[in-house]
């Protein structure tokens, strides 16, 4: 039973490729339709961000620069954290909807309804992906670029199934309990601010800093600062990764697979 | 072989009087909701080749059957088994994404419903074709019509030739020229073996394009069978209720723009039905029933109705009706002492003919519809249609022929 539902949600992208394809595509471009900038705004909101905290946070709160990352510019050291955040971000903050949004196709047609919230987050994640990738050729230019760079893919993977098990997690549950659209968004910006992204770890106190490794997202974001700026990455950051991109994913999947007939009955 | 079969499907909802009595319920494990019983106990087949219809009342269940059939519902008990690929057309395009011109679209609704691209692009020049959407098939559909949106996603649902085609009251939306389209696409459909679920509030098209039917009332089969019969019956049962035929709907229509008109309605809510239409029918001169005319041949039209209560009062009226919408010709009983109209006995059955001397149609097909009426002519109580009555082309141009007389003169 776990089982089959297990290979039904990892292998329905596969086997239900083509629509799986059509979705994306749909997503993609529907996200830029009938807005003026179109593309252009993928980059305009995360330049922007990244521009008003290294403002308060260099200029205005002179954070110290970050421990053990040489001479770094604190932008560069901002931005390696920031971007992959925004990729999770992005998808988690549209995950309430997606369900919701679908309502008249997932009462009125049969069809793998786990394609929404893999899709839902496949979306911000290529999205985001390119941004990441310019920043990389970027980096790249300015001198950077290491062999450890090689993992960076694998990260991003792993950050990838980290997000889509939440995603299908909350999508699920928002059909049921729309009140979890309002406790996404400040689940969000608490996780933002309790995630070193844009203060250096070494900022926290001593004794709080253990606790940071229960926050799969710290890991991810220490993980693309050393393997980027250092070349090497502690083993236990990668750990971490792994551990919780398997569970969260599997979980998720089992629960979304185990509830998706219900969905009909409350949308 | 069976297409469709479905076993003692129940269907429940649960019904909680606050949203957040579902999370309390889930946490504590106490029920905290009423249960509502929306199908209960149904059972029926469909055999490949044949099609269903499902009549009831607003809110008999219908739409949830439907669902349940393709799948977007789960029973709560009981099973339905579906043979081969499942298309619906449940609500004007479910699949449909409004940004998106119609062409995107055609790819969107057809890999939903299984089909491979490659398969798409050889269907989508016919389905371009039958929707009519050529002008418009490159531009996002929120631009569209209601009636623009179901001729695509009726073409696209058809197109892809599924096993089963179930329809929700989709028709009622396009023009009568499309609709008369679909009907030659459902037929073809089951002349392909094909099978059909079809759900309506016209009578007439469940009437034409169903073998069966099922009438659904509280979620329970209240009547199934031939579809003609099942049709007459409920229309019986909804006339008693003096719920509104067509022509009464059009009548009320009217009327609650005046509200000196309501005190009528009111005052027409008290009489009760006077009588039943049997039959409307057309004849020969020599009797027979024919479904065919030629051009100023000679017809009789009939109806026949039983009276159902002592005193009545009937006028009667025959209306020459294309499609289905449009009188082209109306003959009213109303104003005329030479014709009776009672009063009747209860249990009497009356014969009624109108006797038209020259057919004066060239072309085309039309509807004989027989009424019963107020004095006034404006309320029909009760109407029945014939069968589509075809006009024989014969040579000549117009629409329309009298009869005439050449003279040709020297001087």
């Amino acid at each position: 039973m776990t089982s089959s539902l297990l290979r039904q949600w990892t292998l329905s992208p596969i086997r239900h490729f083509r629509l799986f394809h059509q979705f994306v595509r749909q997503e993609f471009s529907g996200q830029f339709a009938g807005s003026l900038g179109g593309f252009l705004w993928l980059f305009v909101t995360p330049i922007v961000n990244i521009i008003i905290y290294s403002f308060v946070f260099s200029v205005v709160f002179r954070a110290p620069m970050p421990e053990n990352f040489g001479d770094v510019p604190f932008v560069i050291f901002l931005m390696i954290g920031y971007l992959p955040w925004f990729a999770f971000a992005d998808a988690m903050g549209r995950s309430s909807g997606l369900l919701l949004d679908k309502a008249p196709l997932i009462t009125k047609v049969m069809f793998p309804v786990q394609l929404i919230p893999m899709v839902g987050t496949l979306v911000p994640y290529l999205v985001h992906g390119i941004a990441i990738f310019v920043f990389l050729v970027y980096l790249a230019t300015q001198g950077y670029l290491q062999m450890a760079w090689l993992w960076l893919p694998v990260a991003f993977v792993l950050q990838f199934m980290f997000t889509i098990g939440l995603v299908a997690i909350l999508s699920a549950f928002c059909v049921f309990l729309r009140d979890i659209q309002q406790l996404v968004a400040l689940m969000l910006t608490a996780w933002f601010f309790l995630t070193p992204i844009i203060y250096p770890l070494s900022l926290l106190p001593e004794q709080v800093r253990p606790l940071m490794m229960l926050n799969p997202m710290h890991s991810f974001v220490q993980f693309y600062r050393e393997a980027i700026l250092l070349g090497d990455f502690s083993a236990i950051h990668f750990q971490v990764m792994v551990v919780s991109a398997v569970l969260s994913y599997l979980l998720g999947g089992w629960l979304f697979m185990r509830i998706k007939h219900a969905f009909g009955d409350v949308l | 072989m069976h297409s469709i079969s479905v076993n003692n499907l129940n269907k429940d909802f649960r019904i909680y009087a606050r949203p957040q009595d579902r999370l309390l319920e889930l946490l504590l494990r106490q029920p905290r909701h009423r249960v509502f019983h929306v199908l209960q106990d149904v059972s029926f087949d469909v055999m490949e080749g044949k099609s269903l219809g499902i009549i009831g009342d607003n809110g008999a269940g219908k739409s949830t059957l439907m669902k349940l059939l393709v799948g977007t519902l789960q029973p709560s008990s009981g099973t339905v088994h579906t043979k081969g690929q499942v298309a619906a057309l449940l609500e004007l395009g479910a699949g449909f994404h409004p940004e998106f011109s119609g062409r995107r679209n055609i790819y969107l609704n057809a890999s939903l419903l299984g089909v491979p691209d490659d398969d798409i692009a050889a269907l989508e020049e016919d389905i371009i074709e039958f929707s009519e959407l050529r002008d418009f098939i490159d531009r996002p559909v929120k631009t569209y019509s209601s009636g623009m949106y179901v001729r695509l996603a009726f073409s696209i649902a058809t197109m892809v030739r599924p096993d089963v085609l179930v329809i929700d009251e989709a028709l009622a939306v396009g023009d009568i020229a499309f609709q008369r389209k679909c009907v030659q696409r459902m037929n073809e459909f089951r002349a392909q073996n094909k099978s059909m679920v079809f759900c309506s509030h016209s009578m007439y098209h469940v009437q034409e394009l169903c073998d069966t039917a099922i009438w659904l009332e509280k979620g329970r089969i209240r009547e199934m069978g031939q579809s003609e019969e099942i049709v007459a019956r409920y229309e019986d049962y909804c006339n008693s209720r003096r719920s509104y035929t067509k022509a009464e709907e059009q009548a009320k229509a009217l009327e609650s723009e005046s509200s000196a008109a309501k005190a009528e309605q009111a005052e027409k809510d008290k009489t009760p039905k006077d009588a039943r239409i049997i039959h409307t029918v057309v004849r020969n001169t020599d009797g027979e029933i024919i479904d065919t005319v030629e051009p100023l041949q000679e017809v009789i039209l009939e109806l026949q109705a039983e009276i159902l209560n002592d005193n009545s009062i009937c006028y009667f009226g025959f209306a020459l009706m294309k499609d289905l919408d449009e009188v082209i010709s109306a003959y009213l009983g109303t104003d005329r002492p030479d014709v009776e109209h009672g009063p009747f006995r209860k249990g009497e059955i009356i014969t009624v003919q109108l006797r038209l001397d020259a057919m004066a149609l060239r072309v085309g097909n039309f509807h004989v519809l027989g009424g019963i009426n107020d004095a006034s002519g404006l309320l029909w109580y009760e109407t029945k249609l014939s069968k589509e009555i075809m006009v024989k082309t014969s040579k000549g141009l117009g629409v329309f022929v009298m009869k005439s007389e050449w003279k040709v003169e020297h001087s």
